[in-house]
């Protein structure tokens, strides 16, 4: 991961802190630190519809719009972070 | 793992729903005996839960068109249009389309989920771009994969969000179409239609409107949400469903652009299916015929879902964001939607109970459907079932 992505990663890991806050959220790793690594499904047991919903707040963020058909591939933060960053590159 | 393992997971999360003594996806409605009345378990049960807003599944005028169509022409078409030929009916149902939406084009598809996936596919493509409400019904999801076109999601019902995305798009504005809903089918909401047609002139998009669930129910004449809103002239592309308001079966596409009319040559999904049977055109030419001529069911349906929804507001439940026929209310978290929405077919009122991932908010809600057909007693009834919800 370089540092670009390192940095994307940080904000996307606040930016979920803050949407599962929002949104009352009840998962296993609410309370402890998300990492570049942590997955988004599996460990914080999201449904895709969070999932996608997370999706739109990131891309107001970065001011990106990411076609739906690349979130099947989006496991963890680090992942999202690549597609953030090939976005910005657009 | 094999092919058949992921199906554990599935088999898990059914047991899950079936442990309160009836698994929600899976009741049986032993009798219909009215559009707001059947059987359920030996019970008898009202039906609140059913998108018949109008109530016509009874009507005898839609019955006896229905029943003289199948002993005219038979049970079924065999076949698809493309193959087959059209029935007279086919072809009399989309010219009364067109005439209801004053527009030159209708097409008529099998199920309205057949319909938005034929509008969607033949009208977009690779190197195309579609903006897509994020609430959007699965059918509007589907077609709009299946088109290989670049599909970017806006916030539900979010004006800014679109505009935003729209502004993002630059050159590529030029091939992009606009998919919302007139209500939406969870909440009961609308869509701001007037704010979206002004920003589709200004960026010079195409707009496409799904007005399945508002058809017969929103606009002076009941053409749905944009007409109630004023901007039915700017919707390039209304598509809709014959399977609530009109109480039959089938999906339609009417539109001012005269492509419509090749879309059945490039249309895989109405191609390759059957077109609707000669029973099932019958009775939806009737029930349109009487969605135009009774605007009376419109005025009952709206009193009656005024009613229910400020008697569950003031019963403190939390609501949908506007009154509308579907009245969804909000459970607090999962297991208690689930036994509410048992305890209310017990005593005699079926609801649609509709949990996550299929719900905005990751919520759960129980959503009630309002039909021009419940008597004053009948919602009395519901009002009073979810009053012994919240002392139980």
């Amino acid at each position: 991961m370089n540092s670009s992505t390192e940095s994307i990663s940080d904000q996307l890991a606040e930016l979920l802190t803050q949407y599962l806050k929002q949104n009352w959220v009840k998962s296993p790793l609410s309370n402890k630190l998300i990492t570049a690594s942590t997955n988004m499904v599996t460990e914080l047991q999201l449904d895709s519809f969070q999932v996608m919903e997370y999706m739109l707040e990131v891309e107001d963020h970065f001011d990106i719009t990411v076609d739906l058909e690349s979130l099947s591939n989006i496991h963890t933060i680090e992942d999202l972070a690549g597609v953030v960053a090939a976005a910005h590159q657009e | 793992m094999s092919l058949l393992d992921k199906f554990a997971a599935v088999k898990e999360t059914k047991n899950a729903l079936g442990c309160t003594g009836q698994d929600p996806t899976a009741v049986v409605f032993d009798t219909i005996d009215t559009a707001t009345l059947g059987t359920v378990n030996g019970r008898k049960t009202i039906l609140a839960g059913t998108n018949n807003y109008l109530g016509l599944t009874f009507d005898p005028a839609c019955i006896a068109a229905g029943v003289e169509a199948l002993e005219t022409f038979g049970s079924g078409t065999t076949g698809s249009r493309m193959a087959n030929g059209s029935y007279a009916a086919h072809i009399a149902l989309e010219r009364e389309l067109a005439d209801f939406y004053q527009c030159p084009n209708a097409g008529v598809f099998s199920t309205g989920y057949a319909a938005n996936l034929g509008v969607l596919t033949a009208l977009l493509g690779s190197g195309d771009v579609v903006l897509l409400d994020s609430d959007a019904h699965a059918s509007l999801y589907d077609g709009c994969r299946m088109s290989g076109a670049d599909v970017f999601r806006f916030k539900h019902n979010d004006v800014q969000s679109l505009e935003k995305r729209l502004k993002r798009l630059e050159t590529r504005a030029n091939r992009c179409l606009i998919v919302t809903e007139g209500m939406y089918s969870v909440l009961g909401d609308c869509a701001p239609l007037a704010e979206i047609s002004e920003l589709k002139q200004r960026f010079g998009v195409l707009l496409l409107v799904d007005e399945a669930h508002s058809l017969g129910v929103y606009g002076e004449h009941g053409r749905g949400v944009a007409e109630a809103q004023g901007v039915l002239d700017q919707v390039d592309f209304t598509v809709g469903t014959f399977s609530k308001s009109l109480g039959a079966m089938g999906g339609f596409c009417a539109s001012r652009h005269e492509v419509l009319g090749l879309f059945r040559y490039v249309s895989r999904p109405f191609i390759f299916t059957a077109s609707p049977s000669p029973s099932v055109i019958a009775t939806t030419r009737e029930a349109l015929r009487q969605l135009r001529s009774r605007p009376e069911l419109r005025n009952t349906l709206w009193a009656s879902a005024r009613r229910l929804y400020s008697s569950l507001q003031g019963l403190g439940y939390e609501l949908g964001p506007e009154v509308s026929p579907v009245i969804a209310v909000r459970f607090r978290d999962r297991d208690t939607a689930l036994s509410s929405w048992y305890q209310l077919l017990k005593s005699g009122v079926y609801v649609n109970l509709m949990l996550p991932p299929a719900t905005p908010g990751g919520a759960s809600f129980l959503r009630c459907s309002v039909s021009a057909a419940h008597t004053d007693e009948q919602i009395s009834t519901i009002i009073e079932k979810f009053t012994e919800l919240k002392v139980t």
